[in-house]
Order: structure tokens, then C-alpha cells, then sequence
């Protein structure tokens, strides 16, 4: 059974085409994620899925439940961990879970030891009565995730929750995200690093410009690019003569470059390589560093688009 | 039920906020006390202090045949023997000895020169034939006050007890005069008589009547409040009440603002809890604020200074009515805002001109030519119909009294609200 079935949505901003007629299906317990670069829609996505934003067209289901028809339905239902962090950071992470967990109808008791369950969750037990305007950037997601999950939601969305955080902060949300899925929670996780969804999803859905590029499990949208390798060079210097020269190279499939870093996608990279060395030298270009990736999600998107995934 | 949750979680967040409590209720009684200081002091139990006035007085008056025997005992067994000695005697009486320092001076030229040095405010001149004139009944009976041109306090409060004497005796004459006409020239030798027996009844009467001069009361008062300068710093701290309720409901109301850019208020709308709740509860911890703010300022106000607002209807009628004209207020204006940044203008402008206005009423009430003007332009600002229902509940009116500017705020308080959740409502929808 699905968890989630959007179905044909579409937003637009004025000009801007926001989310253009994008269709999936989550199944429940999954983690799903939806991958793509800043602006690619995913964050709008979330918040038509959350009721805060009403499509233009279209409509999508969550636990059967309509956004455009039964939002309240949807929203209990529902729990959402917003990009920002969207906490009162004068009170404490106690007073925060408490107001939050009245806020889904949890009252007395319950919602006492309820938010006591979260703060072990999160690992917050001993600062659960310092001020959020003390803690970390760390501590404040961990907090913004939790707030999340004090109703015991069937569905969460997370958009883009490891933003701006230290590795070690980072590993605990994954984690915690792995152990939702553990628990029966269907997970409908955004993010631009294409290593977490890799790690986490059971389905990637790509979006750029507000459309769905590709949708699939991790290996199926690795075999999108088949046998192509993805080498990564880097320059001493910029040179678009010497990008043009490689485009012409027998082998180079796509090409992109950013900040004297240049992405190719090659047929067969122990015959290419020799010939980009060769260009290089022509345009008296000094290659710096190579690295030779087996295909990934960075691969397909390039391969897709003609573009990077930028972090 | 969760609508009060979030506006008792607002209120927790307002009455944690250092800035916020100083606005609500420091700065408001600071203002007061400042200006208790400024016109008494609290050492004194809240009265006010007169300086003593200095009197010198040239008593030159030489008696007149016809009041002389009847003067020789006057009353409270005070020996006098001239209508002037009278006056020097009232002048120093004991009740006076509060606001009056009485010398006396050989003559008149040293009197003035006394008052020229500056070594008394005032001079009081009983001219020689002052007992013959008053006892001839076509005689004019006349003092000559002689001051220090750039005092008015002191020299007002002697005028005040002369004229207040000298208006009883010339009653008395009149009198005397009429029944001389109707009844043959034989009572003129009475008007000794009546003199006495009017001092006998107006000296009797002199007790307290330092008080009565200076009890200056409020048109139609029927408050139980003795101390003048309670009646002064009345209105004052009612109108810094109303000032900073009006800035505590648009501190308030700009939580939605702020909690839209914190992104708590977008998290609240992914609850289950529809927009209108989350709206209601936000007003209701506006009003709920401005709420606490005043009963805390009435009462406080109540137990430190001893005001007394009014009868117990009227004050309530009065504070709701401000209560909600100022949570209206606030949730207007922060309709009107995209973000908080641009509340500073507001805060310094808007909430400053509109609450000084509405205080003019106040401020002009010593001027009788001014209050009219005052009192109609105050009303141009929600905050000047709060300001007359205060006025009004002080000066001891019912509750039906305050019926027109609850009206007006009611008024005021309809359009704001109106406006301010139409613009709300449609930002977030």
C-alpha cells in the first residue's frame, strides 16, 4: 500500500514554474527521496504535501487522505521537520516538546512521558531545561526533528534536515532517520547531498526545474548511465578552450565545470584519460588531481541534465 | 482549548522578555513616580508641601469711635481693639501658621521695602482710617497688597484669605446698610455688633480652612480622596497606563510577525489545528496581555500612590475598553507590517504621536480655555476615548457616564480588528 500517491501536481510563482506535473508513489514504511539541486522544487513539493501550499493542479494522497480536500486529515497524520529550524529559542527544549505536543492533542500524562521518550530520542535528556538559544546548531536540528515525531506520525517529511551541521550531528540524524523507517514510519526525506540519499532511500525520485528527471531504486537509476565512469579533474587554471577541446574527445559523454573542477562522464576512462592528458598540455593546462568514481546518482543527474549536483 | 495554549504560550514568552516587562509595568509607574515626585513629595504622606508664605503687614488702621467698645473682646477672647488688628490677628491665627509667616512693620514704606529685598513675599497695608471707613456706612474700607511681581503662588493664597475675609465683613455692612434704610439711623451703632458676631461665626468656621483654600476638586467628584496630589498623578498614571497598553498590544501582536520569520508560525499551520484557532489563540494572548498589564498597573497604582480609579463597574467598563481598543490596535498595525523590521518607525512614530495626542486632554486640564480643544482632539486617537473613560471613571461617573467613549472605543477597536485578521487571514492563506 502507498503512503503517498501524488498525482500530476503543479505550482507556479508567478513566472516561475515551481513543480511541473510530478507523479510518484511512496510505499509505506520506505524512506523516499527526493534528490536535486537547490531550486529543483523539492522544498515546494513538501510544503503542498503538508497543506501549507495549495497546487494549482493536481492532488496527491497521503495515508488516503486528500490535500486539496481533507487537509486537517492529512495534517494529523502528518509529521513535518521544516528546513529551517523552527523552534522558540527562549524557551527550553522541554517547554518546546511540551507546547508542540499539545499542539497534536497530547495532554497530561501521555504527553509527559511522551516528551521524556522524545528527549531520549534525540539525546537531549540532560539539556532538556536549557534555553534552545544555547544549544548547538546540532542540538537545535535534533530538536526540530523531535518535534516532529512527539504524535507518533505515520508519515514524515524532512526537508533538507542535515543542512549547516557537523559531521558527527549529521551521522546521528541519518541514523535516526534509518531507525524511523525501523519503526514503520514512511519517510519522505529531501536533501542535495546525493551520499544521504544513496544511504537512506529505498526510492530516489531526481527533480530539476520543477520536473521529475528520474525516479527509481539506487540501482536502477545508476543503470540509467550504464557503463559510463565519472571522473572528476581538477585544473591549475580555468580554460574553456580546453573544456571545448575535451567535448570533442572520443569517449567524453557529458561534461560539466565549476570552480576549476571538472566533471566528465566517459565511456571508458582508462582510453579517455590518456587523450584528455593529451589536450590538456595542448592548451599548456595543468591537471592537478584526478579521481575515478564508479557511476552514482552524481553521474546520472550530469548524465540527465549536463549539470553537476551542487552542494 | 489549544488556542489558549498558544496564547498562554505567547504570554509566557511576552513575560519573559526583559524589555517587555519593563515596558508593561516599570516604565508606566517609573513615569508616575517621576511625576509624584515632581509635584509633592512621599515623605509627607502624600500631601503637598506649601512653602510658608512670608506676610509683613503695616497695621497703621487707628480704630473708629464706633467699633472700638465693641471690638475690645473679639472672638476666641483675641484683644483687639481696630478692625485692623483684626485682620493681623485672622492672618496669624494658628490655622494659617502652615502657609503663613506673619511679621509686622512699623509703616507702610518699611513693609514694601521688606517685600522689595525680598525678605517677604507679600505686604499688607491696613491704612489708617481702614475701621473708620468700614464703620461709616458710605465709607470705602480698603487694603493695600503689595507683592513681589514674580510670585503667584504665595501672593494668590494671602489674596485668597484676605479676600475670602473681607467679603464677609462687606457682606455684613451691606447688611447692616439695608436694615440701617429700613430701620432709622438708631442701628448704626449695631454694626459693631454684627461684625463681631460675623467674626464669631467666620473664625469659628477658620478650622481647616488652610485646607479648603488649596483643596482644589475635580468638576462633579464625588471621590473620597483627600490628598490633592493623589488627584493630580490620577490621571497622569491612568494616561501612562493607556500609553503603554497601547505599545504592550502592538509588542504582542508582533509575535505573529516574528514567529512567521522564527518559521513557528509555518510549523503551526502543519498541525491539525485550523488557521483560525491559531489566529484566535494568537489574538486572544494580545488581549490577554494588555489584560494583566492593566489590572497589574490599576491595582499597583491603587496601593502605591492610593489612586483611586472610580467606582468599581465603571473601572472595569473602562479597563476592557482600553483592554481591546489597544489589541486591536496592535493587531492592526502589525497587519500592516511585512516584517518586524519595519516596526521601528512604527514604535517611535505612530504609538508615540497617536498616545501623546490621546493624552492631551490631560495634560490641558489645569486650562479651562485649552480643554475643549484638548478633550476634541484628543479624540481623534483611539488612545484619547480611552483617556476620557479613565477621566470620567475618576471624576466618580456610573458606568452608564462612560457609554459614549465606550462607544467610540468600541468603534475603533471594530475597524482595527476587522481590518487587521482580514489582512492576516489573507497573508496566510
Amino acid at each position: 500500500m502507498n503512503a503517498i500517491q501524488v498525482e500530476n501536481l503543479y505550482k507556479s510563482f508567478g513566472d516561475v514554474k515551481a513543480v511541473q506535473g510530478v507523479s510518484f508513489d511512496v510505499p509505506q514504511g520506505e524512506i523516499f527521496s527526493l534528490l536535486g539541486p537547490n531550486g529543483a522544487g523539492k522544498t515546494t513539493m513538501i510544503l503542498m504535501l503538508s497543506c501549507l501550499l495549495r497546487p494549482d493542479d493536481g492532488d496527491a494522497l497521503v495515508l488516503g487522505h486528500s490535500i486539496r480536500r481533507d487537509p486537517m486529515a492529512v495534517k494529523s497524520v502528518l509529521g513535518v521537520v521544516p528546513q529551517e529550524i523552527a523552534l522558540y529559542e527562549d524557551l527550553s527544549a522541554y517547554e518546546n516538546l511540551t507546547f508542540w505536543g499539545k499542539m497534536y492533542g497530547l495532554r497530561g500524562a501521555p504527553l509527559r512521558q511522551r516528551v521524556d521518550e522524545v528527549l531520549e530520542m534525540i539525546g537531549l535528556t540532560d539539556r532538556a531545561n536549557s534555553r534552545v538559544a544555547k544549544y548547538s546548531g546540532g542540538m537545535k536540528r535534533r530538536v526540530n526533528i523531535g518535534l516532529a515525531l512527539l504524535h507518533k506520525p505515520q508519515v514524515i517529511y524532512m526537508d533538507e534536515p542535515t543542512v549547516g551541521i557537523d559531521p558527527q550531528s549529521r551521522r546521528s540524524i541519518l541514523d535516526g532517520v534509518v531507525a524511523m523507517k525501523g519503526r514503520g514510519t514512511t519517510v519522505l526525506y529531501t536533501t542535495h547531498y546525493m551520499e544521504e540519499a544513496q544511504e537512506l532511500s529505498d526510492h530516489i525520485a531526481i527533480l530539476d526545474h520543477g520536473q521529475l528527471i528520474a525516479l527509481g531504486t539506487h540501482a536502477e537509476l545508476v543503470r540509467i548511465v550504464g557503463g559510463l565512469d565519472r571522473i572528476t579533474l581538477t585544473l591549475s587554471a580555468e580554460s574553456p578552450l580546453l573544456l571545448e577541446a575535451w567535448r570533442q574527445v572520443r569517449g567524453v559523454q557529458r561534461i560539466s565545470s565549476e570552480d576549476g573542477s571538472v566533471g566528465l562522464l566517459v565511456e571508458d576512462s582508462n582510453q579517455v584519460l590518456p587523450r584528455l592528458f593529451d589536450a590538456a598540455a595542448d592548451h599548456r593546462v595543468r591537471i592537478t588531481s584526478v579521481d575515478i568514481l564508479e557511476p552514482n546518482l552524481e553521474a546520472v543527474f550530469l548524465h540527465l541534465t549536463g549539470r553537476a549536483l551542487r552542494d | 482549548m489549544k488556542s489558549i495554549d498558544i496564547a498562554l504560550q505567547d504570554m509566557k514568552r511576552s513575560y519573559r522578555s526583559v524589555v517587555g516587562l519593563v515596558f508593561m509595568f516599570v516604565l508606566p509607574l517609573l513615569t508616575t513616580t517621576l511625576f509624584y515626585f515632581m509635584f509633592g513629595n512621599l515623605a509627607s504622606g502624600g500631601e503637598f508641601d506649601l512653602p510658608v508664605t512670608r506676610v509683613i503687614i503695616a497695621d497703621l488702621d487707628q480704630g473708629s469711635p464706633d467699633l472700638l467698645t465693641q471690638l475690645a473682646s473679639a472672638p476666641g477672647g483675641l484683644p483687639a481693639e481696630t478692625l485692623g488688628e483684626i485682620v493681623v490677628l485672622a492672618l496669624q491665627s494658628e490655622d494659617l501658621s502652615d502657609l503663613l509667616d506673619v511679621t509686622l512693620a512699623a509703616d507702610a514704606a518699611a513693609a514694601r521695602a521688606s517685600v522689595d529685598r525680598q525678605q517677604a513675599e507679600v505686604a499688607v497695608i491696613i491704612p489708617a482710617d481702614f475701621s473708620r471707613q468700614f464703620s461709616t456706612p458710605q465709607g470705602q474700607a480698603t487694603l493695600e497688597f503689595y507683592q513681589d511681581p514674580t510670585l503667584t503662588i504665595a501672593p494668590g493664597i494671602v489674596r485668597s484669605i484676605l479676600n475670602r475675609f473681607l467679603d464677609g465683613m462687606a457682606g455684613t455692612k451691606i447688611t447692616v446698610e439695608v436694615a440701617m434704610r429700613e430701620g432709622g439711623t438708631g442701628i448704626a451703632s449695631r454694626i459693631g455688633e454684627v461684625v463681631q458676631l460675623y467674626l464669631a461665626v467666620s473664625l469659628a468656621q477658620a478650622e481647616g480652612s488652610a485646607a479648603a483654600l488649596i483643596d482644589v476638586q475635580p468638576p462633579g467628584t464625588t471621590q473620597e480622596v483627600s490628598s490633592p496630589l493623589v488627584r493630580i498623578i490620577g490621571p497622569i498614571m491612568g494616561g501612562m497606563m493607556i500609553f503603554y497598553a497601547f505599545y504592550t498590544g502592538f509588542a504582542t501582536a508582533q509575535s505573529i510577525l516574528r514567529e512567521e520569520e522564527e518559521r513557528t508560525l509555518p510549523r503551526l499551520f502543519t498541525t491539525p489545528i485550523p488557521q483560525a484557532a491559531i489566529l484566535t489563540g494568537k489574538l486572544l494572548a494580545v488581549f490577554l496581555t494588555v489584560l494583566v498589564q492593566v489590572v497589574v498597573l490599576l491595582i499597583a497604582a491603587y496601593v502605591i500612590f492610593g489612586i483611586r480609579w472610580g467606582e468599581i463597574a465603571a473601572v472595569a467598563l473602562m479597563a476592557s475598553g482600553t483592554v481591546i481598543t489597544a489589541s486591536s490596535f496592535g493587531v492592526f498595525f502589525n497587519s500592516m507590517l511585512r516584517s518586524t523590521r519595519q516596526s521601528g518607525a512604527l514604535f517611535g512614530g505612530v504609538l508615540t504621536i497617536t498616545g501623546m495626542i490621546g493624552m492631551i486632554s490631560i495634560f490641558v486640564q489645569g486650562s479651562p480655555s485649552a480643554a475643549t480643544l484638548g478633550n476634541t482632539v484628543s479624540l481623534l486617537v483611539p488612545q484619547g476615548w480611552a483617556v476620557r473613560a479613565m477621566v470620567q471613571a475618576m471624576d466618580g461617573a456610573g458606568a452608564p457616564t462612560l457609554g459614549p467613549a465606550l462607544l467610540g472605543m468600541l468603534v475603533w477597536s471594530a475597524a482595527f480588528f476587522a481590518i487587521g485578521v482580514w489582512r492576516f487571514n489573507r497573508r496566510y492563506a
